[in-house]
């Protein structure tokens, strides 16, 4: 197995392993955007040049999520108390994100869900800011369509929440 | 397509076993079902989303899993971009029609659930993205949409995102004992029902799971996850391999969904039935109105399911159906919302103090403080007296707290255990600390000031009080000792006055005195001098004084040096009242605006014109976000710069209009009507779209502020003391003998025995001199109306500094009216007021009617008729209150007022005791 000895931390090269098996060669700078592989890295000391296995993303999904990754490489890590109360509601994404975003929706949910094991947050925010656009704006029968949801409410049950929702409506 | 189709299960999960906690939904496809989930048979709701998942996937991707069509293996040994091609051609070969009927059949797969693909954690991270009026569309979507949107974490988060406070500890307190109430009730079951119970419930478990899905909300047991607001979950900490799965494991563990149904007959005795009175009962309704729904006839000891009820339910109550009692986010986000509209449409019903069947217990003269909090409400009156009321019966719970020997002007109450104290001040120049609990006297502090106290504010450890005498005093709540952490800094930089027992501790350690002595609780640790005029009002906080005076300043001080920190001008005539809450000083004055200026650079940010008289007392309620400084100051920039981009461009005219400075900014972003720049809020004072002021005044009105479309403050709501007396059953009342006539201007001077606090005398001159003579004799001859006497003497003060300006032909303050007399309109929006002893519009009282003659005191309660509307009234206002649910004022009036915006609406009701305080 091809592992890299270089002692220049920055130019590291580490090795995945996706859940089907393909070998992924990744600069260490750019795998660390994952929280998950930079704490596993720090943990085997950083030296030991093993392929690290990632059991639960597969390689076309890992293609996408390190390309990311690699674009983002310089941005300030992500600050922990980053609570949801400052969260603002904007679902603004910046352009290269957007168009990062344009794939179909099983990659897109693959991302997402690849984003939160791997412990990427901005990724994570920029997958469901991604969703959450799908989503609004759109009539109950758009956003069904959207997403191949099945209407399983009958039509007076239906009736019956829209009316229990008229409080939200705008004055 | 991306998806991967033959992935080598052996593969699957071969990493260390914490890595095995997530499974990517292309896991799912059925090939791995067996894998992941066959041995975790305890979801089996959880399941049921899966399977659904499943069906979809082996439709298509696992296309080797149909049974009808088996693929070749030479077609599955090809590779993805091989099958591509074979598929196309195969395609291809078709009829248009046939092709269009595969598309149709393709197109589930292109479109996919986000609800069956994604976890609860992701699905709430996408949803807090959105509008609670896009979230409730999507709840009409489907079932497993409508179960993941009515989720209560999420709406407590979209609760909070609105700026909205709520009241924590009660939350807990009710959610705890709630659970001891169902604890208790499951006891008391099992121990009459006794063994044969424990045998009908295990047969009943899988009904009981039915039952959890159904009335659980499916969401709630991961709650504490979603809590903390943490997507990322699945860490080493949790290896359940379905994230699914898990919310529904507390329902086979707890049997109280059972017990809750079960218990209908206990229900009536339960503790918190009894103990939070009539605020549970709608809950219990609303909770019965749901079970009817579920019941659907069946036998109620049995489980109540019905297959089409909703979960869920339709109509949501105060708890979810969640198996721990929990207070259901998304019924108070609804009702919160619900009582907002009827802030904003004015609705609301009227209540009095005392109740109108107990006209008794009301303070028998006007009534200058009141302050409330939850449940209790504390006044403060001309009578001498303070009385507390409990405000859900209406009732004083105590006999009137007798002991100041002149008007109670100021007061401040803390009920919870550990404080249970009342401190009232007044024209007595003393202060008394009661004992909340039973109305006594703890100690009286007599000649605490040279004159009235006009003001206290208290916090865990100072005491603030202020006075007629120009000066503010600083005392202690608890007993210190020098070095204490509240121990004053005498600094030489402070202008504060230090009683010679407050030591320096550096210098004593220096030359080494070491005999410390302690301070008693309310020892005078400082006197803080530097306002012209009376001090009129106070606010604490965070180490902070803040102090209005009549001198039209309002001053900053800090707490352990006395220092003052910054003095804030702008009123043009003598401040009445400020508030503070951190960031921005709201203060109303006797030139009828209320101003809000921001505290770290000392802008006005906003002067609000409504009022025809002088604004005697103001809230504010910005309902910022948490932590949200630094969006206010970028806001701030952003109208900074545009400012100066139109000044840049010409586009602002060189001089303002008189008009145009005279009116101020009520908050607008127009660079055309920015009056300061450089402030680190946003004009207007920033917060959220439900920010709000109640201001109250000498023109009898309460006037509600909302933000308007550009950010200004408009008026949303104008409210009337003596309206609102009739429409909460009682009277209004005035002195019997009094004539309310418009009195010319020499009758007033002929009456100066009994000045009354009016501000806009014109002879403002004569009567400052003439009134410490006047005030002597009137002390001698009637003690009564030294209380009156002092307030004129207070309100007089309030606009020394105006009129010396008038005399002296200068203005100092700049953008202010230079020629406007006094007594004029500050605004011009302004309904014509009078300027002289001309008559008053009404219900603006004339500056010289005397309210507070001496028969005034004496006048029995039953005595006067009503006055009709519009005629000079008796309620100028001179304290109020609000918090989500009400507006709580008093006046002139000896009866105390309030709106409640609740209107009578038991589910806004049965919310509001958890919704925050409005400061």
């Amino acid at each position: 197995m091809a592992s890299s000895s270089t002692n220049e931390p920055a130019k590291q090269i580490i090795l995945l392993t996706t859940s089907d098996n393909a070998d992924m060669r990744v600069e260490r700078e750019v795998a660390e955007r994952s929280i998950l592989i930079k704490n596993l890295l720090e943990d085997l000391g950083g030296e030991s040049g093993e392929a690290i296995p990632i059991p639960n993303v597969n390689e076309a999904v890992m293609k996408k999520v390190l390309e990311w990754c690699e674009q983002h490489r310089k941005d300030p890590p992500a600050s922990q108390d980053d609570d949801s109360d400052s969260r603002k509601k904007s679902t603004d994404i910046d352009e290269w994100d957007q168009k990062f975003m344009q794939v179909d929706q099983e990659m897109l949910f693959e991302i997402i869900l690849a984003a939160n094991y791997l412990d990427i947050k901005a990724l994570l925010d920029v997958g469901c800011k991604t969703v959450a656009n799908m989503i609004k704006g759109k009539s109950p029968d758009e956003i069904r369509k959207t997403f191949n949801i099945q209407n399983d409410f009958t039509p007076e049950e239906e009736d019956q929440i829209r009316r229990e929702n008229e409080w939200a409506e705008d004055r | 397509m991306a998806a991967p189709l033959n992935t080598t299960p052996s593969a699957q999960f071969a990493g260390p076993s914490y890595l095995q906690a997530f499974r990517p939904a292309s896991s799912m496809s059925a090939n791995r079902f067996d894998e992941g989930y066959s041995e975790d048979t305890r979801s089996q709701s959880g399941s049921e989303v899966v399977v659904r998942a499943e069906s979809r996937l082996s439709d298509g991707i696992a296309m080797d899993q149909d049974p009808q069509y088996p693929l070749p293996d030479w077609v599955l040994n090809m590779n993805e971009t091989e099958r591509s091609e074979f598929a196309y051609a195969i395609l291809r070969s078709l009829r248009t029609s046939s092709i269009a009927g595969i598309v149709e059949k393709l197109n589930p797969l292109l479109h996919l659930d986000p609800v069956i693909y994604l976890p609860p954690e992701i699905t709430f991270q996408i949803f807090s993205y959105l509008t609670p009026e896009t979230l409730l569309r999507a709840s009409t979507l489907s079932r497993s949409w409508r179960s993941r949107v009515m989720d209560s974490p999420l709406w407590k988060l979209l609760f909070r995102l609105e700026g909205w406070n709520s009241n924590f500890p009660q939350v807990r307190t009710y959610e705890e004992r709630e659970k001891a109430r169902r604890v208790e009730t499951k006891e008391r079951k099992t121990r009459a029902r006794g063994a044969e119970e424990m045998d009908y419930e295990r047969p009943s478990t899988k009904k009981r799971l039915r039952e959890g899905t159904l009335f659980g909300d499916g969401t709630s047991s991961d709650s504490s996850i979603r809590d903390k607001l943490e997507p990322l979950t699945l860490d080493g900490t949790k290896d359940s391999p379905n994230p699914w799965g898990e919310q529904h494991g507390l329902v086979e563990a707890d049997g109280s969904p059972t017990i809750k149904v079960e218990d209908k007959e206990d229900r009536m005795e339960g503790i918190a039935y009894h103990d939070s009175s009539t605020t549970t009962t709608p809950t219990i309704a609303t909770f019965r109105r749901q079970k009817k729904e579920t019941e659907r006839g069946d036998d109620a000891s049995m489980s109540p399911v019905s297959p089409v009820s909703m979960d869920p339910p339709i109509k949501l109550s105060l708890l979810s159906t969640s198996p721990e009692p929990r207070i259901n986010w998304q019924y108070l986000y609804k009702q919160k919302k619900r009582l907002e509209d009827n802030w904003d449409a004015g609705r609301y019903s009227n209540f009095q103090l005392p109740h109108p069947s107990f006209a008794k217990e009301a303070h028998t003269e006007c009534v200058y403080t009141i302050q409330y909090s939850g449940k209790h409400l504390v006044s403060g009156s001309r009578d001498k007296s303070v009385r507390i009321w409990n405000l859900d019966t209406q009732r004083l719970i105590h006999p009137p707290l007798v002991g100041h020997t002149a008007s109670v002007l100021c007061l401040q109450f803390d009920d919870r255990p550990g404080q249970d104290i009342v401190i009232s001040a007044g024209s007595d120049c003393s202060f008394i600390l009661w004992r909340f609990s039973t109305g006594k006297m703890i100690r009286r502090l007599q000649d605490a000031h040279a004159e009235s106290i006009l003001n206290l504010r208290f916090d865990d450890r100072y005491l603030v009080t202020c006075s007629k005498d120009k000066t503010i005093k600083v005392w202690n709540r608890k007993e210190i000792w020098p070095g204490h952490d509240a121990y004053p800094l005498s600094t030489t930089k402070s202008s504060a006055k230090f009683p010679e027992y407050i030591i320096n501790m550096a210098h004593h350690i220096e030359n080494q005195h070491l005999h410390f002595k302690p301070l008693e609780p309310y020892t005078l640790l400082m006197t803080l001098e530097g306002h012209g005029a009376a001090v009129n009002a106070i606010q604490i906080l965070d180490g902070q004084i803040v102090s209005a005076s009549g001198d039209r300043s309002v001053k900053v001080w800090d707490v352990r040096t006395g220092a003052c920190q910054r003095t804030f001008s702008g009123h043009s005539k003598g401040i009445a009242c400020v508030q503070f809450d951190g960031r921005r000083i709201v203060s109303g004055s006797s030139d009828e605006t209320v101003r809000i200026f921001d505290r770290a650079t000392g802008a006005e940010v906003a002067c609000l014109h409504g009022h025809t008289n002088l604004v005697r007392t103001v809230q504010a309620q910005f309902g910022d976000l948490p932590g949200n400084e630094e969006e206010l100051e970028a806001e701030a920039r952003a109208v900074d710069n545009n400012f100066f981009e139109a000044q840049r461009k010409g586009l602002l005219s060189q001089e303002m209009t008189k008009a145009q400075r005279r009116a101020r900014n009520a908050g607008s972003r127009d660079p055309k009507a920015l009056f300061a720049y450089g402030a680190k809020l946003p004009p207007g004072g920033g917060g959220s779209k439900w920010a709000r002021i109640v201001s109250g005044s000498y023109d009898e009105t309460v006037i509600i502020w909302k933000k308007g479309q550009d950010g200004a403050w408009i008026k949303s709501k104008i409210l009337a003391q003596n309206e609102a007396v009739r429409a909460a059953g009682g009277r209004p009342r005035r002195p019997v003998t009094q004539n309310h006539g418009h009195a010319n201007a020499n009758a007033n001077v002929g009456n100066q025995a009994q000045p009354q606090p009016q501000p806009q005398l014109p002879t403002n001159a004569a009567v400052q001199h003439a009134n410490p003579n006047v005030q002597a004799l009137a002390q001698h001859a009637l003690a009564q109306a030294q209380a009156a006497q002092t307030l004129a003497q207070q309100a007089q003060a309030l606009h020394a500094a105006s009129q010396q300006t008038l005399q002296l032909g200068g203005n100092p303050v700049p953008n202010t009216a230079t020629v406007v007399p006094a007594s004029a309109p500050a605004g011009a929006s302004h309904p014509p007021n009078a300027p002289a002893p001309a008559p008053a519009p009404a219900p603006a009282p004339a500056p010289h009617h005397h309210h507070h003659g001496p028969h005034h005191h004496h006048a029995p309660f039953h005595g006067p008729p009503l006055n009709p509307p519009g005629t000079g009234t008796n309620s100028r206002v001179f304290k109020l209150q609000f918090d989500a649910r009400r507006i709580i004022c008093c006046s002139q009036d000896p009866t105390i007022v309030g709106w409640d915006f609740a209107n009578g609406d038991r589910d806004i009701i049965t919310a509001s005791q958890f919704f925050g305080e409005s400061v």
